[in-house]
């Protein structure tokens, strides 16, 4: 059965409903999932920065090795050398934390402008930006990754630099398309007919009112994908080192015990990961939906 | 007498058809004159290059090579200044026996010295309105905030609250029913015609000398259409705002013009006062007009069900203009005695009585001019 009921307040002001009674539901679970995920991260984060850990992330018990979760003084258990899990597990956020935001910041500021440049301005910029999409688009992002890796350092804040830049022509393409789509409206022109200057109708009119929550929606999904690649090259030993935790390095290090029944210590870590970007994931998802009208009650 | 307020004189304004390699002469020599108080109409049918001028005056052509050469005269505020001032340096045109072959334009010369010529002029001097309002506003911003942010941006009213005040009073003078309430509604909310009265109102708000409408009623249905016709007589009468109209429709033009001028090919045929122009008992008119005249159906012709009167012919294109008149192929008033003209020399716009010039071989007056 199905109810409809005329919202009280003057008739046809949709626009008038506050987000959270106009969105379906499911939407608004994945928001809420996945904002609650970025307030764990940005406590892990700050906790780890403080140094307000619930045990040494480094201080080894041989004598409790791959020890469960519950076990007294060690929530979600030991690692194989008998170090706190759950200590470990925080300040792994350290790893990709800040250089997640380098990449997002990269990918989302450069990005703009490329997509500001080729939609407003057009002609030439558009085609350099549609080749310098299509190169990095055939070309591996981890192999790109590996090469930096290979001719400068294994440094995480160089890896990032590159998932930045490699993120950046989505953003620009996007933008681009908006702005495209914009100009089939006639507002653009007439903001110009009104003497509004060209300033402030690219920031304000085109990037700001139009095109901030695909830039929020790009943000989040850009961050998950940061995540990814720094999990992925711990974890291929290209990234973190130990004894510095990550979360990748933890389940490579797990991994070695875990046919042994110990399965424990690499699936703490690999949990972790999967509930991290799975809420970056719906919570861009989510945004998508509530914020650009994709889908409606 | 008092100096036009806008003064357009011998104006060009060419586009590229790269397909065909030629230009297409939107606007071929288009001089006019709005005085001060009154509306100027401009009629003509689609791509007779009356949206173009307009353009043109507010430096919005933005297509190359656009506005090649002429005079754009603004009279305001004291000061006589012309638009298109010291932009011939940008634009080199080569001509060979009066026509246009090639022009070497400095695109982006040209537009910063357009920019800095129309700074203060554009939305504050001369403010435009356009067909399809809805796409005319920014779908994702309330109508009360566009407007407070143009009437900060045009008027000494630099406080929010100011600004909000004088907003809500501009949207009550535009007839917008609880302005109060609509202040915050996004233009997606509001049908066409109040997207309309939001946009007149932004317009009208920085108290600009000139107000270009340009087919303000296109793209409206039938009944907004002339109930937005109502409100711009009104505000004529309150503001006495000086007026450039550009419409297709006869009888918009009829209602709100003081002068017209009739566009064709990118020239204009013939002006006058509008109740000479348009008499229904007139004569001397330019074959043109009297075909425009003729097409419109009336209460007579709907009730003997005859057919509506079309002109012959297709729109000159501009691509390919005749030698001589740009009409003539669709003429149906040719002469033998002046055939010869209208073939192969381009009448001059002479004037047949006083203030009422016609550009046609059929008056006298155009062999003298």
């Amino acid at each position: 059965m199905r109810r409809y009921v005329q919202s009280p307040g003057s008739v046809g002001e949709f626009s008038q409903l506050p987000l959270w009674q106009r969105a379906a539901t499911l939407d608004l679970v994945y928001v809420g999932y996945g904002l609650l995920v970025v307030a764990l991260v940005l406590a892990s984060y700050l906790l780890g920065a403080l140094g307000w850990l619930p045990h040494d992330p480094q201080a080894m018990n041989v004598g409790l090795i791959n020890a469960a979760p519950f076990t007294p003084g060690h929530l979600l258990g030991t690692d194989f050398l008998g170090r706190d899990l759950q200590a470990r597990l925080i300040l792994g956020i350290q790893a990709y934390f800040l250089p997640g935001l380098l990449a997002v910041t990269i990918s989302v500021v450069a990005g703009s402008v490329l997509g500001i440049l080729a939609g407003y301005r057009g002609g030439w910029f558009d085609t350099i930006i549609t080749y310098f999409d299509n190169l990095l688009d055939s070309f591996p992002r981890l192999v790109l990754i590996l090469l930096v890796i290979a001719s400068f350092k294994p440094d995480i804040y160089y890896v990032m630099v590159v998932v930045g830049i490699t993120g950046m022509p989505v953003i620009a393409n996007l933008i681009a398309g908006k702005i495209a789509f914009l100009r089939q409206k006639s507002f653009i022109e007439a903001a110009h007919a009104l003497g509004l200057p060209a300033r402030t109708v690219i920031l304000k009119h085109i990037l700001w009112l139009n095109c901030r929550a695909l830039l929020v929606i790009q943000a989040t999904l850009g961050m998950a994908e940061a995540i990814l690649v720094e999990t992925s090259l711990s974890y291929l030993g290209f990234g973190v080192q130990e004894p510095t935790p990550s979360w990748g390095n933890m389940v490579q290090a797990g991994a070695n015990y875990f046919l042994q029944g110990n399965f424990w210590p690499s699936t703490a870590p690999a949990l972790a990961i999967l509930a991290t970007i799975l809420g970056f994931q719906l919570l861009g998802d989510g945004l998508n939906n509530l914020l650009e009208g994709k889908r409606r009650k | 007498m008092d100096a036009p307020l806008l003064a357009i004189e011998n104006l060009r304004t060419y586009f590229y058809s790269r397909a065909k390699r030629a230009f297409i002469r939107s606007v071929d020599g288009v001089s006019l004159g709005v005085t001060r108080g009154e509306t100027l109409g401009i009629v003509g049918e689609s791509g007779s290059g009356k949206s173009v001028t307009a353009l043109s005056a507010a430096g919005l052509v933005t297509a190359g090579p656009g506005v090649i050469s002429g005079r754009i005269h603004l009279h305001s505020n004291g000061a006589a200044r012309n638009l298109l001032d010291g932009l011939e340096k940008y634009a080199r045109v080569t001509e060979q026996d009066g026509r246009v072959v090639a022009v070497q334009k400095d695109e982006r010369g040209w537009r910063k010295h357009s920019e800095t010529l129309m700074a203060g002029v554009r939305g504050k001097e001369i403010a435009m309105i356009f067909q399809n309002p809805r796409s005319a506003l920014n779908p994702y911003s309330t109508i009360g905030k566009q407007l407070v942010e143009t009437i900060r941006l045009h008027t000494s009213l630099k406080r929010e609250s100011e600004a909000r005040e004088r907003a809500i009073h501009w949207l009550e003078r535009v007839r917008i029913d609880s302005p109060r309430l609509r202040f915050d509604n996004f233009p997606y909310g509001m049908s066409g015609g109040m997207c309309q009265r939001a946009m007149i109102a932004m317009a009208l708000s920085a108290e600009p000398s000139l107000l270009i409408a340009d087919e303000p009623t296109t793209g409206l249905d039938a009944t907004i259409q002339s109930r937005i016709v109502d409100l711009l007589a009104e505000l004529k009468a309150e503001t006495g705002i000086t007026t450039l109209l550009i419409s297709h429709d006869i009888s918009v033009i009829q209602r709100l013009s003081d002068r017209i001028a009739v566009m064709y090919g990118g020239t204009v045929v013939e002006t006058g006062r509008a109740a000479e122009v348009l008499a229904p008992e007139a004569t001397a008119r330019h074959p043109y007009t009297a075909a425009l005249l003729a097409s419109i159906p009336s209460a007579e012709t709907i009730r003997r069900k005859s057919y509506l009167q079309a002109i012959e012919g297709e729109v000159l294109d501009t691509i390919e203009v005749p030698r001589g008149c740009r009409f003539y192929g669709r003429c149906n008033r040719v002469t033998d005695a002046i055939r010869e003209n209208c073939a192969g020399i381009e009448p001059p716009l002479a004037e047949i009585a006083p203030g009422h010039k016609v550009r046609c071989w059929l008056y006298p007056a155009a062999e003298k001019a």
